[in-house]
Protein backbone atom coordinates (compact mmCIF):
# COMPACT_ATOMS: atom_id res chain seq x y z
CA UNK A 1 0.00 0.00 0.00
CA UNK A 2 2.67 2.57 0.96
CA UNK A 3 4.34 2.28 -2.48
CA UNK A 4 1.03 2.21 -4.57
CA UNK A 5 0.67 5.73 -2.56
CA UNK A 6 3.98 6.41 -3.01
CA UNK A 7 3.51 5.97 -6.87
CA UNK A 8 0.53 8.00 -7.18
CA UNK A 9 2.09 10.60 -5.21
CA UNK A 10 5.41 10.34 -7.87
CA UNK A 11 3.02 10.18 -11.09
CA UNK A 12 0.31 13.27 -10.19
CA UNK A 13 1.99 15.91 -12.26
CA UNK A 14 2.14 13.60 -15.19
CA UNK A 15 -1.17 12.53 -14.83
CA UNK A 16 -2.23 16.36 -14.27
CA UNK A 17 -0.15 17.21 -17.56
CA UNK A 18 -2.18 13.72 -19.62
CA UNK A 19 -5.31 15.13 -18.67
CA UNK A 20 -4.75 18.21 -19.42
CA UNK A 21 -3.94 17.46 -22.97
CA UNK A 22 -6.60 14.71 -23.70
CA UNK A 23 -9.39 17.44 -22.23
CA UNK A 24 -8.12 20.26 -24.55
CA UNK A 25 -8.06 17.89 -27.11
CA UNK A 26 -11.58 17.26 -26.97
CA UNK A 27 -13.08 20.30 -26.27
CA UNK A 28 -11.06 21.77 -29.04
CA UNK A 29 -12.44 19.02 -31.15
CA UNK A 30 -16.15 19.48 -30.54
CA UNK A 31 -15.64 22.91 -30.79
CA UNK A 32 -14.72 22.13 -34.52
CA UNK A 33 -17.63 19.97 -34.82
CA UNK A 34 -19.66 22.45 -34.55
CA UNK A 35 -19.08 23.19 -38.39
CA UNK A 36 -20.24 20.00 -39.17
CA UNK A 37 -23.00 19.26 -37.18
CA UNK A 38 -26.22 18.71 -39.24
CA UNK A 39 -24.18 19.88 -42.52
CA UNK A 40 -25.25 17.71 -45.35
CA UNK A 41 -22.76 19.40 -47.62
CA UNK A 42 -19.72 18.27 -45.43
CA UNK A 43 -20.92 14.73 -46.15
CA UNK A 44 -21.04 15.45 -49.99
CA UNK A 45 -17.23 16.79 -49.79
CA UNK A 46 -16.76 13.27 -48.23
CA UNK A 47 -17.77 11.60 -50.62
CA UNK A 48 -15.33 13.11 -53.06
CA UNK A 49 -12.04 11.52 -51.15
CA UNK A 50 -10.92 7.95 -51.85
CA UNK A 51 -12.08 5.03 -50.26
CA UNK A 52 -9.10 4.11 -48.58
CA UNK A 53 -8.49 7.25 -46.78
CA UNK A 54 -11.85 7.34 -45.66
CA UNK A 55 -11.48 3.63 -44.57
CA UNK A 56 -8.27 4.81 -42.54
CA UNK A 57 -10.22 7.70 -40.86
CA UNK A 58 -12.61 5.90 -39.91
CA UNK A 59 -15.14 8.14 -41.93
CA UNK A 60 -16.97 5.47 -43.94
CA UNK A 61 -18.40 4.10 -40.56
CA UNK A 62 -19.57 6.91 -39.16
CA UNK A 63 -21.89 10.05 -39.90
CA UNK A 64 -19.66 13.14 -39.22
CA UNK A 65 -22.48 15.55 -38.78
CA UNK A 66 -23.91 13.64 -35.82
CA UNK A 67 -22.69 14.03 -32.49
CA UNK A 68 -22.07 10.26 -32.22
CA UNK A 69 -20.32 9.91 -35.50
CA UNK A 70 -18.18 12.53 -35.14
CA UNK A 71 -16.79 10.93 -31.71
CA UNK A 72 -16.83 7.62 -33.73
CA UNK A 73 -14.09 9.37 -35.86
CA UNK A 74 -12.39 10.90 -32.95
CA UNK A 75 -12.36 8.23 -31.05
CA UNK A 76 -8.92 6.65 -32.24
CA UNK A 77 -7.02 9.56 -31.23
CA UNK A 78 -8.04 9.74 -28.19
CA UNK A 79 -6.64 6.52 -27.85
CA UNK A 80 -3.92 6.67 -29.56
CA UNK A 81 -3.14 9.70 -27.00
CA UNK A 82 -4.34 7.55 -23.89
CA UNK A 83 -2.29 4.73 -25.00
CA UNK A 84 0.95 6.71 -25.18
CA UNK A 85 0.37 7.82 -22.17
CA UNK A 86 -0.09 4.19 -20.32
CA UNK A 87 2.29 3.30 -21.97
CA UNK A 88 4.65 5.98 -21.06
CA UNK A 89 3.39 4.89 -17.86
CA UNK A 90 4.51 1.43 -17.44
CA UNK A 91 7.54 1.48 -19.01
CA UNK A 92 8.78 4.32 -16.72
CA UNK A 93 7.50 3.16 -13.35
CA UNK A 94 10.13 0.04 -13.23
CA UNK A 95 12.56 1.52 -15.12
CA UNK A 96 13.01 4.79 -13.03
CA UNK A 97 14.21 3.03 -10.08
CA UNK A 98 17.24 1.86 -12.10
CA UNK A 99 17.81 5.13 -13.99
CA UNK A 100 17.67 7.56 -10.41
CA UNK A 101 19.48 4.49 -8.89
CA UNK A 102 16.94 4.59 -5.92
CA UNK A 103 16.57 0.41 -6.66
CA UNK A 104 19.46 -0.14 -4.16
CA UNK A 105 17.27 1.41 -1.99
CA UNK A 106 13.93 -0.02 -2.26
CA UNK A 107 14.96 -3.50 -2.78
CA UNK A 108 16.99 -3.63 0.02
CA UNK A 109 13.87 -3.17 2.23
CA UNK A 110 12.13 -6.52 3.43
CA UNK A 111 9.70 -6.72 0.44
CA UNK A 112 9.79 -8.98 -2.82
CA UNK A 113 11.16 -7.89 -6.30
CA UNK A 114 7.02 -9.17 -7.35
CA UNK A 115 5.73 -7.28 -4.60
CA UNK A 116 7.06 -4.25 -5.78
CA UNK A 117 5.90 -5.23 -9.57
CA UNK A 118 2.42 -5.78 -8.20
CA UNK A 119 2.11 -2.56 -6.41
CA UNK A 120 3.35 -0.26 -9.33
CA UNK A 121 1.43 -2.04 -11.82
CA UNK A 122 -1.81 -1.24 -9.27
CA UNK A 123 -0.60 2.60 -8.94
CA UNK A 124 -0.25 2.57 -12.80
CA UNK A 125 -3.89 1.22 -13.51
CA UNK A 126 -5.57 3.39 -11.15
CA UNK A 127 -3.68 6.47 -12.85
CA UNK A 128 -4.93 4.87 -16.28
CA UNK A 129 -8.65 4.40 -14.86
CA UNK A 130 -8.38 8.48 -13.96
CA UNK A 131 -7.28 9.32 -17.18
CA UNK A 132 -10.47 7.56 -18.59
CA UNK A 133 -12.82 9.02 -15.91
CA UNK A 134 -11.73 12.16 -17.06
CA UNK A 135 -12.23 11.33 -20.58
CA UNK A 136 -15.68 10.86 -19.97
CA UNK A 137 -16.91 13.18 -17.72
CA UNK A 138 -15.08 16.03 -20.62
CA UNK A 139 -16.75 14.00 -23.14
CA UNK A 140 -20.14 14.07 -21.56
CA UNK A 141 -19.73 17.87 -21.14
CA UNK A 142 -18.13 18.96 -24.44
CA UNK A 143 -20.73 16.72 -26.44
CA UNK A 144 -24.00 17.83 -24.08
CA UNK A 145 -24.42 21.29 -25.77
CA UNK A 146 -25.74 19.15 -28.98
CA UNK A 147 -28.15 17.35 -27.27
CA UNK A 148 -26.98 13.71 -27.39
CA UNK A 149 -29.61 10.83 -27.35
CA UNK A 150 -29.14 7.58 -25.31
CA UNK A 151 -27.42 5.84 -27.77
CA UNK A 152 -24.41 8.68 -27.50
CA UNK A 153 -24.05 8.07 -24.04
CA UNK A 154 -24.15 3.91 -24.89
CA UNK A 155 -21.64 4.48 -27.35
CA UNK A 156 -19.63 6.97 -25.69
CA UNK A 157 -19.59 4.68 -22.39
CA UNK A 158 -18.39 1.39 -24.57
CA UNK A 159 -15.39 3.65 -26.20
CA UNK A 160 -14.35 4.31 -22.32
CA UNK A 161 -14.40 1.01 -22.07
CA UNK A 162 -12.13 0.32 -24.99
CA UNK A 163 -9.24 3.12 -24.10
CA UNK A 164 -9.19 1.64 -20.82
CA UNK A 165 -8.77 -1.88 -22.27
CA UNK A 166 -6.37 -0.15 -24.81
CA UNK A 167 -4.03 1.29 -21.99
CA UNK A 168 -3.77 -1.61 -20.15
CA UNK A 169 -2.13 -3.56 -23.31
CA UNK A 170 0.25 -0.86 -23.57
CA UNK A 171 0.51 -0.64 -20.18
CA UNK A 172 1.45 -4.07 -19.67
CA UNK A 173 3.64 -4.37 -22.69
CA UNK A 174 5.04 -0.55 -20.97
CA UNK A 175 5.96 -2.61 -17.34
CA UNK A 176 7.36 -5.88 -19.23
CA UNK A 177 10.08 -3.53 -21.10
CA UNK A 178 11.03 -1.61 -17.62
CA UNK A 179 11.51 -5.16 -16.06
CA UNK A 180 13.32 -6.86 -19.09
CA UNK A 181 15.39 -4.29 -20.52
CA UNK A 182 18.42 -3.19 -18.68
CA UNK A 183 18.94 -0.35 -21.28
CA UNK A 184 16.65 1.65 -19.19
CA UNK A 185 17.25 5.06 -20.58
CA UNK A 186 15.60 4.07 -23.83
CA UNK A 187 12.93 1.77 -22.22
CA UNK A 188 9.77 4.46 -22.83
CA UNK A 189 11.40 5.37 -26.57
CA UNK A 190 10.95 1.72 -27.29
CA UNK A 191 7.08 1.81 -25.82
CA UNK A 192 5.74 4.34 -28.01
CA UNK A 193 8.06 3.62 -31.01
CA UNK A 194 5.75 0.27 -30.50
CA UNK A 195 2.93 2.01 -29.62
CA UNK A 196 3.20 4.12 -33.05
CA UNK A 197 4.11 1.31 -35.40
CA UNK A 198 0.63 -0.55 -34.23
CA UNK A 199 -1.07 2.32 -34.70
CA UNK A 200 0.26 2.79 -38.48
CA UNK A 201 -0.14 -1.04 -38.49
CA UNK A 202 -4.22 -0.40 -37.67
CA UNK A 203 -4.53 2.22 -40.16
CA UNK A 204 -2.90 0.20 -43.03
CA UNK A 205 -4.97 -3.04 -42.46
CA UNK A 206 -7.62 -0.68 -43.25
CA UNK A 207 -6.26 0.09 -46.63
CA UNK A 208 -5.55 -3.03 -48.41
CA UNK A 209 -7.15 -6.46 -48.03
CA UNK A 210 -3.94 -8.07 -48.25
CA UNK A 211 -2.76 -6.43 -44.86
CA UNK A 212 -5.88 -7.79 -43.40
CA UNK A 213 -4.23 -9.70 -40.56
CA UNK A 214 -2.54 -6.79 -39.01
CA UNK A 215 -5.80 -6.35 -37.13
CA UNK A 216 -4.74 -8.90 -35.37
CA UNK A 217 -1.01 -7.18 -34.44
CA UNK A 218 -2.47 -4.42 -33.45
CA UNK A 219 -3.98 -3.97 -30.30
CA UNK A 220 -5.72 -0.40 -32.00
CA UNK A 221 -7.55 -2.86 -34.16
CA UNK A 222 -9.20 -4.63 -30.91
CA UNK A 223 -10.95 -1.68 -30.06
CA UNK A 224 -11.95 -0.35 -33.30
CA UNK A 225 -14.56 2.10 -33.07
CA UNK A 226 -16.14 1.38 -36.29
CA UNK A 227 -16.54 -1.97 -34.89
CA UNK A 228 -17.56 -0.69 -31.45
CA UNK A 229 -20.75 1.31 -33.15
CA UNK A 230 -21.49 -1.52 -35.55
CA UNK A 231 -21.26 -4.36 -32.71
CA UNK A 232 -22.12 -2.44 -29.65
CA UNK A 233 -19.23 -4.21 -28.33
CA UNK A 234 -16.01 -5.69 -28.22
CA UNK A 235 -15.71 -8.48 -30.65
CA UNK A 236 -14.94 -11.50 -28.87
CA UNK A 237 -11.33 -12.84 -30.67
CA UNK A 238 -10.34 -9.01 -29.32
CA UNK A 239 -10.94 -9.68 -25.77
CA UNK A 240 -9.11 -13.50 -26.22
CA UNK A 241 -6.21 -11.37 -28.04
CA UNK A 242 -6.29 -8.60 -24.92
CA UNK A 243 -6.30 -10.92 -22.40
CA UNK A 244 -3.38 -12.74 -23.52
CA UNK A 245 -0.98 -9.87 -24.32
CA UNK A 246 -1.73 -8.53 -20.76
CA UNK A 247 -1.19 -12.08 -19.30
CA UNK A 248 2.15 -13.11 -21.35
CA UNK A 249 3.44 -9.12 -21.02
CA UNK A 250 2.86 -9.27 -17.24
CA UNK A 251 4.31 -12.86 -16.47
CA UNK A 252 7.62 -12.27 -18.78
CA UNK A 253 7.78 -8.73 -16.71
CA UNK A 254 6.76 -11.03 -13.13
CA UNK A 255 9.66 -13.61 -14.54
CA UNK A 256 12.27 -11.56 -16.29
CA UNK A 257 12.25 -8.96 -13.16
CA UNK A 258 12.48 -11.26 -10.18
CA UNK A 259 15.19 -13.18 -12.39
CA UNK A 260 17.28 -10.77 -13.21
CA UNK A 261 20.79 -9.52 -11.96
CA UNK A 262 19.95 -5.53 -10.77
CA UNK A 263 22.74 -2.52 -11.06
CA UNK A 264 22.86 1.00 -9.60
CA UNK B 1 29.04 -19.18 18.55
CA UNK B 2 26.25 -18.38 16.13
CA UNK B 3 27.18 -18.08 12.71
CA UNK B 4 25.55 -14.63 11.27
CA UNK B 5 27.14 -14.58 7.59
CA UNK B 6 27.94 -17.65 5.72
CA UNK B 7 29.95 -17.32 1.92
CA UNK B 8 30.10 -21.09 1.01
CA UNK B 9 32.43 -21.21 -2.18
CA UNK B 10 30.77 -17.94 -3.62
CA UNK B 11 31.04 -17.25 -7.31
CA UNK B 12 29.70 -14.54 -9.70
CA UNK B 13 30.56 -13.85 -13.00
CA UNK B 14 28.80 -11.12 -15.16
CA UNK B 15 29.00 -12.88 -18.13
CA UNK B 16 32.33 -13.50 -18.95
CA UNK B 17 33.69 -11.03 -16.63
CA UNK B 18 34.93 -11.72 -13.36
CA UNK B 19 33.09 -10.70 -10.23
CA UNK B 20 34.41 -13.03 -7.37
CA UNK B 21 35.61 -16.27 -7.36
CA UNK B 22 35.06 -19.19 -4.61
CA UNK B 23 34.32 -16.68 -1.77
CA UNK B 24 34.48 -18.51 1.72
CA UNK B 25 34.14 -17.05 5.09
CA UNK B 26 31.77 -16.59 8.23
CA UNK B 27 31.38 -13.92 10.40
CA UNK B 28 29.78 -14.51 13.92
CA UNK B 29 27.24 -12.80 16.11
CA UNK B 30 28.46 -9.76 17.78
CA UNK B 31 31.23 -9.72 15.28
CA UNK B 32 33.04 -6.27 13.26
CA UNK B 33 34.35 -8.00 10.18
CA UNK B 34 36.59 -5.69 7.80
CA UNK B 35 36.56 -6.42 4.17
CA UNK B 36 39.26 -4.52 2.53
CA UNK B 37 40.87 -4.98 -1.23
CA UNK B 38 41.61 -2.32 -3.40
CA UNK B 39 38.60 -1.11 -6.32
CA UNK B 40 36.99 -3.65 -8.30
CA UNK B 41 38.09 -6.37 -6.15
CA UNK B 42 34.15 -7.66 -5.43
CA UNK B 43 33.74 -6.42 -1.73
CA UNK B 44 30.72 -4.61 -3.20
CA UNK B 45 29.57 -7.50 -5.66
CA UNK B 46 29.74 -9.51 -2.26
CA UNK B 47 27.70 -7.57 -0.32
CA UNK B 48 25.01 -7.43 -3.22
CA UNK B 49 24.67 -10.76 -3.45
CA UNK B 50 23.78 -11.48 0.57
CA UNK B 51 21.18 -8.44 -0.17
CA UNK B 52 19.70 -10.47 -3.14
CA UNK B 53 20.09 -7.82 -5.64
CA UNK B 54 22.25 -9.83 -7.94
CA UNK B 55 22.40 -13.73 -7.79
CA UNK B 56 25.20 -16.02 -7.48
CA UNK B 57 26.69 -18.07 -10.80
CA UNK B 58 27.32 -20.70 -7.72
CA UNK B 59 27.83 -21.41 -3.71
CA UNK B 60 25.88 -20.47 -0.66
CA UNK B 61 25.22 -17.18 0.48
CA UNK B 62 23.56 -17.76 4.08
CA UNK B 63 22.78 -15.09 6.62
CA UNK B 64 20.79 -16.00 9.91
CA UNK B 65 21.18 -19.54 8.77
CA UNK B 66 18.60 -19.34 5.93
CA UNK B 67 19.30 -18.85 2.24
CA UNK B 68 19.62 -15.34 1.47
CA UNK B 69 18.56 -15.52 -2.12
CA UNK B 70 15.46 -17.75 -1.37
CA UNK B 71 14.79 -15.35 2.12
CA UNK B 72 15.64 -12.47 1.27
CA UNK B 73 12.36 -10.30 1.92
CA UNK B 74 12.27 -11.75 5.38
CA UNK B 75 15.95 -11.62 6.32
CA UNK B 76 15.79 -8.13 5.03
CA UNK B 77 13.61 -7.14 8.08
CA UNK B 78 17.06 -7.53 10.19
CA UNK B 79 19.30 -6.27 7.91
CA UNK B 80 20.69 -2.36 7.56
CA UNK B 81 22.67 -1.54 4.72
CA UNK B 82 24.71 1.51 4.41
CA UNK B 83 26.05 2.10 0.07
CA UNK B 84 29.12 4.15 -0.34
CA UNK B 85 27.01 6.49 -2.16
CA UNK B 86 23.37 7.14 -2.03
CA UNK B 87 20.44 7.58 -3.89
CA UNK B 88 16.88 8.80 -2.91
CA UNK B 89 13.65 10.07 -4.63
CA UNK B 90 13.92 13.56 -5.44
CA UNK B 91 11.03 15.67 -4.27
CA UNK B 92 10.81 14.22 -1.30
CA UNK B 93 11.64 15.73 2.66
CA UNK B 94 13.98 13.62 4.20
CA UNK B 95 10.95 12.69 7.27
CA UNK B 96 8.99 11.74 4.39
CA UNK B 97 11.81 9.08 3.13
CA UNK B 98 12.56 7.98 6.22
CA UNK B 99 9.15 7.71 7.39
CA UNK B 100 8.90 5.92 3.73
CA UNK B 101 11.25 3.54 4.79
CA UNK B 102 10.40 2.79 8.22
CA UNK B 103 6.64 1.85 6.81
CA UNK B 104 8.23 -1.40 5.32
CA UNK B 105 9.48 -2.82 8.87
CA UNK B 106 7.11 -4.21 11.27
CA UNK B 107 7.67 -2.74 13.91
CA UNK B 108 7.25 1.14 14.82
CA UNK B 109 10.41 3.36 13.94
CA UNK B 110 9.27 6.72 14.69
CA UNK B 111 11.15 7.24 18.24
CA UNK B 112 14.28 5.64 17.04
CA UNK B 113 14.79 7.86 13.67
CA UNK B 114 14.49 11.08 15.87
CA UNK B 115 16.92 9.87 17.79
CA UNK B 116 19.37 8.84 15.13
CA UNK B 117 18.67 11.78 13.28
CA UNK B 118 19.46 14.03 16.51
CA UNK B 119 22.57 12.19 17.16
CA UNK B 120 23.86 12.72 13.35
CA UNK B 121 22.55 16.48 13.78
CA UNK B 122 20.31 16.02 10.38
CA UNK B 123 17.79 18.39 9.44
CA UNK B 124 14.80 16.25 8.98
CA UNK B 125 12.56 18.96 7.36
CA UNK B 126 14.57 19.55 4.08
CA UNK B 127 14.30 18.15 0.77
CA UNK B 128 16.54 15.66 0.05
CA UNK B 129 17.89 17.18 -3.56
CA UNK B 130 18.69 20.19 -1.66
CA UNK B 131 21.29 18.25 0.27
CA UNK B 132 25.15 18.26 0.40
CA UNK B 133 26.46 14.89 -0.89
CA UNK B 134 27.68 14.53 3.25
CA UNK B 135 24.39 15.22 4.72
CA UNK B 136 22.39 12.73 2.02
CA UNK B 137 24.92 10.29 3.61
CA UNK B 138 23.46 10.85 7.02
CA UNK B 139 20.19 10.15 5.51
CA UNK B 140 21.59 6.85 4.64
CA UNK B 141 22.91 6.35 7.89
CA UNK B 142 19.72 6.85 9.52
CA UNK B 143 17.95 4.92 6.53
CA UNK B 144 20.13 1.84 7.44
CA UNK B 145 19.52 2.04 11.01
CA UNK B 146 16.33 3.10 11.82
CA UNK B 147 14.40 -0.40 12.13
CA UNK B 148 17.23 -1.41 15.02
CA UNK B 149 18.79 -4.23 12.22
CA UNK B 150 20.57 -7.00 14.01
CA UNK B 151 23.30 -7.05 10.91
CA UNK B 152 24.60 -4.31 9.21
CA UNK B 153 26.52 -4.49 5.97
CA UNK B 154 28.44 -1.17 5.27
CA UNK B 155 29.94 -0.70 2.05
CA UNK B 156 32.54 2.03 2.21
CA UNK B 157 29.99 4.20 4.40
CA UNK B 158 32.95 7.11 5.25
CA UNK B 159 33.24 8.54 2.27
CA UNK B 160 31.78 12.24 2.50
CA UNK B 161 31.29 12.08 5.95
CA UNK B 162 34.02 15.01 7.28
CA UNK B 163 36.02 13.55 10.59
CA UNK B 164 34.05 15.19 13.11
CA UNK B 165 30.87 13.09 11.42
CA UNK B 166 33.45 10.09 10.72
CA UNK B 167 34.27 9.63 14.31
CA UNK B 168 30.12 10.08 15.40
CA UNK B 169 29.27 7.20 12.96
CA UNK B 170 32.08 5.17 14.54
CA UNK B 171 30.98 5.54 17.96
CA UNK B 172 27.24 4.76 16.89
CA UNK B 173 28.37 1.68 14.60
CA UNK B 174 30.77 0.85 17.85
CA UNK B 175 27.35 1.63 19.86
CA UNK B 176 25.30 -0.70 17.62
CA UNK B 177 28.10 -3.48 17.76
CA UNK B 178 28.45 -3.34 21.73
CA UNK B 179 24.58 -4.30 21.65
CA UNK B 180 25.13 -7.74 19.66
CA UNK B 181 24.75 -6.26 15.83
CA UNK B 182 27.65 -8.20 13.73
CA UNK B 183 29.13 -5.81 11.63
CA UNK B 184 30.31 -6.40 8.08
CA UNK B 185 32.66 -3.16 6.69
CA UNK B 186 33.69 -3.02 3.98
CA UNK B 187 36.07 -0.48 2.65
CA UNK B 188 39.47 0.30 0.87
CA UNK B 189 40.54 2.36 3.55
CA UNK B 190 42.58 0.24 6.16
CA UNK B 191 43.34 2.71 8.88
CA UNK B 192 39.30 2.58 9.47
CA UNK B 193 39.45 -0.47 9.35
CA UNK B 194 42.10 -0.91 12.24
CA UNK B 195 40.22 1.05 14.19
CA UNK B 196 36.79 -0.86 13.99
CA UNK B 197 36.72 -4.33 13.70
CA UNK B 198 38.15 -7.69 15.34
CA UNK B 199 38.81 -9.66 11.92
CA UNK B 200 39.25 -8.88 8.30
CA UNK B 201 39.45 -10.28 5.36
CA UNK B 202 41.13 -9.42 2.57
CA UNK B 203 39.52 -10.12 -0.98
CA UNK B 204 42.02 -9.15 -4.16
CA UNK B 205 40.63 -9.97 -7.75
CA UNK B 206 37.98 -11.71 -7.05
CA UNK B 207 39.43 -14.21 -4.17
CA UNK B 208 39.87 -13.87 -0.76
CA UNK B 209 43.60 -13.90 -0.23
CA UNK B 210 43.71 -13.70 3.95
CA UNK B 211 41.01 -13.93 6.83
CA UNK B 212 42.30 -13.52 10.16
CA UNK B 213 42.39 -11.70 13.28
CA UNK B 214 43.55 -7.82 13.17
CA UNK B 215 45.92 -8.28 16.01
CA UNK B 216 47.21 -12.09 14.56
CA UNK B 217 47.58 -10.52 10.99
CA UNK B 218 49.91 -7.40 12.84
CA UNK B 219 51.53 -8.96 15.77
CA UNK B 220 52.24 -12.62 15.28
CA UNK B 221 52.44 -12.91 11.28
CA UNK B 222 54.93 -9.97 9.91
CA UNK B 223 57.78 -8.44 11.44
CA UNK B 224 59.30 -5.78 9.22
CA UNK B 225 62.89 -6.08 9.96
CA UNK B 226 65.53 -2.98 8.54
CA UNK B 227 69.34 -4.06 8.86
CA UNK B 228 72.14 -1.66 8.82
CA UNK B 229 75.37 -3.43 7.46
CA UNK B 230 77.98 -3.10 5.18
CA UNK B 231 78.21 -5.30 2.55
CA UNK B 232 75.75 -6.75 2.81
CA UNK B 233 74.13 -7.93 -0.51
CA UNK B 234 69.86 -8.24 0.13
CA UNK B 235 70.51 -12.17 -1.12
CA UNK B 236 71.29 -13.45 2.02
CA UNK B 237 68.06 -13.05 3.73
CA UNK B 238 66.61 -15.31 1.27
CA UNK B 239 64.77 -17.54 3.88
CA UNK B 240 61.12 -19.34 3.70
CA UNK B 241 59.15 -16.40 4.72
CA UNK B 242 60.80 -13.53 3.63
CA UNK B 243 59.07 -10.81 1.40
CA UNK B 244 59.65 -7.86 -0.65
CA UNK B 245 63.38 -7.50 0.33
CA UNK B 246 64.39 -4.13 -0.46
CA UNK B 247 67.38 -2.25 -0.12
CA UNK B 248 67.94 1.55 0.42
CA UNK B 249 71.62 3.13 0.84
CA UNK B 250 73.05 1.33 3.32
CA UNK B 251 69.98 -0.97 4.79
CA UNK B 252 68.14 -3.79 3.49
CA UNK B 253 64.31 -4.06 4.89
CA UNK B 254 61.97 -6.81 4.07
CA UNK B 255 58.72 -8.51 6.08
CA UNK B 256 59.11 -11.96 7.32
CA UNK B 257 56.73 -14.40 8.58
CA UNK B 258 57.40 -17.68 10.53
CA UNK B 259 60.01 -18.75 13.48
CA UNK B 260 61.36 -15.76 14.77
CA UNK B 261 64.71 -17.68 16.14
CA UNK B 262 65.24 -19.14 12.34
CA UNK B 263 65.70 -15.46 11.22
CA UNK B 264 67.51 -14.06 14.56
CA UNK B 265 70.09 -17.34 13.88
CA UNK B 266 70.48 -15.87 10.30
CA UNK B 267 70.85 -12.19 11.49
CA UNK B 268 73.60 -13.47 13.57
CA UNK B 269 76.07 -14.21 10.66
CA UNK B 270 76.47 -11.10 9.98
CA UNK B 271 78.39 -7.91 11.82
CA UNK B 272 75.18 -5.46 11.91
CA UNK B 273 75.73 -1.60 12.79
CA UNK B 274 71.81 -1.25 13.34
CA UNK B 275 68.45 -3.48 13.28
CA UNK B 276 65.23 -2.34 14.02
CA UNK B 277 61.91 -4.88 13.99
CA UNK B 278 58.76 -3.16 13.80
CA UNK B 279 54.89 -4.66 13.46
CA UNK B 280 53.95 -3.57 10.22
CA UNK B 281 51.15 -1.06 9.70
CA UNK B 282 47.41 -2.88 8.16
CA UNK B 283 48.29 -0.67 5.11
CA UNK B 284 51.79 -2.91 4.72
CA UNK B 285 50.33 -5.88 5.13
CA UNK B 286 47.76 -4.88 2.71
CA UNK B 287 50.42 -3.87 -0.33
CA UNK B 288 52.19 -6.90 0.18
CA UNK B 289 48.76 -9.47 -0.49
CA UNK B 290 48.88 -7.06 -3.54
CA UNK B 291 51.75 -7.44 -5.09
Amino acid sequence: MNIVLRELRAYFKSLLIWSTIIILFIVVGVSKFSAFANNPEMLAILDAYPPAVLDALNLRAFNLTTITGFFGVMHVYYTLLAGVAAAMWGSDIIAKEERDKTVDFILTLPITRQRLITAKTVAAIINCAVLVLLIWVASRLAAAPYNPDAEFYRFLALQMQSIFILMLIFLAIGIFLGCALRRYKRVTAIAVALLLSTFFMSSLSDMDERLDFLKYVSPFKYVDAGMLYREGRIEGIYWVLTLLLILVSMTAAYVTYTRRDIYA
Amino acid sequence: MTVVIEAEKLTKYYGKARGIIDVSFQVNEGELFGFIGPNGAGKSTTIRLFLGLIYPTSGKARIFGQDAIRNGPQLRQDIGYLPSEVFYYEGMKVIDLLKYSASFYKKDCTKRIYELADYMELELNRRIEDLSYGNKKKVGIVQGLLHSPRLLFLDEPTSGLDPLMQRKFFDLIRRENAQGVTVFFSSHILSEVQRLCNRVGIIREGRIVEIADIRTLQQNNYKKIRVYADGVEPNAFQLPGVTNIEKANNSIHFFYKGDINLIMRKLSEFNLMDITIEEPTLEEIFMHYYE
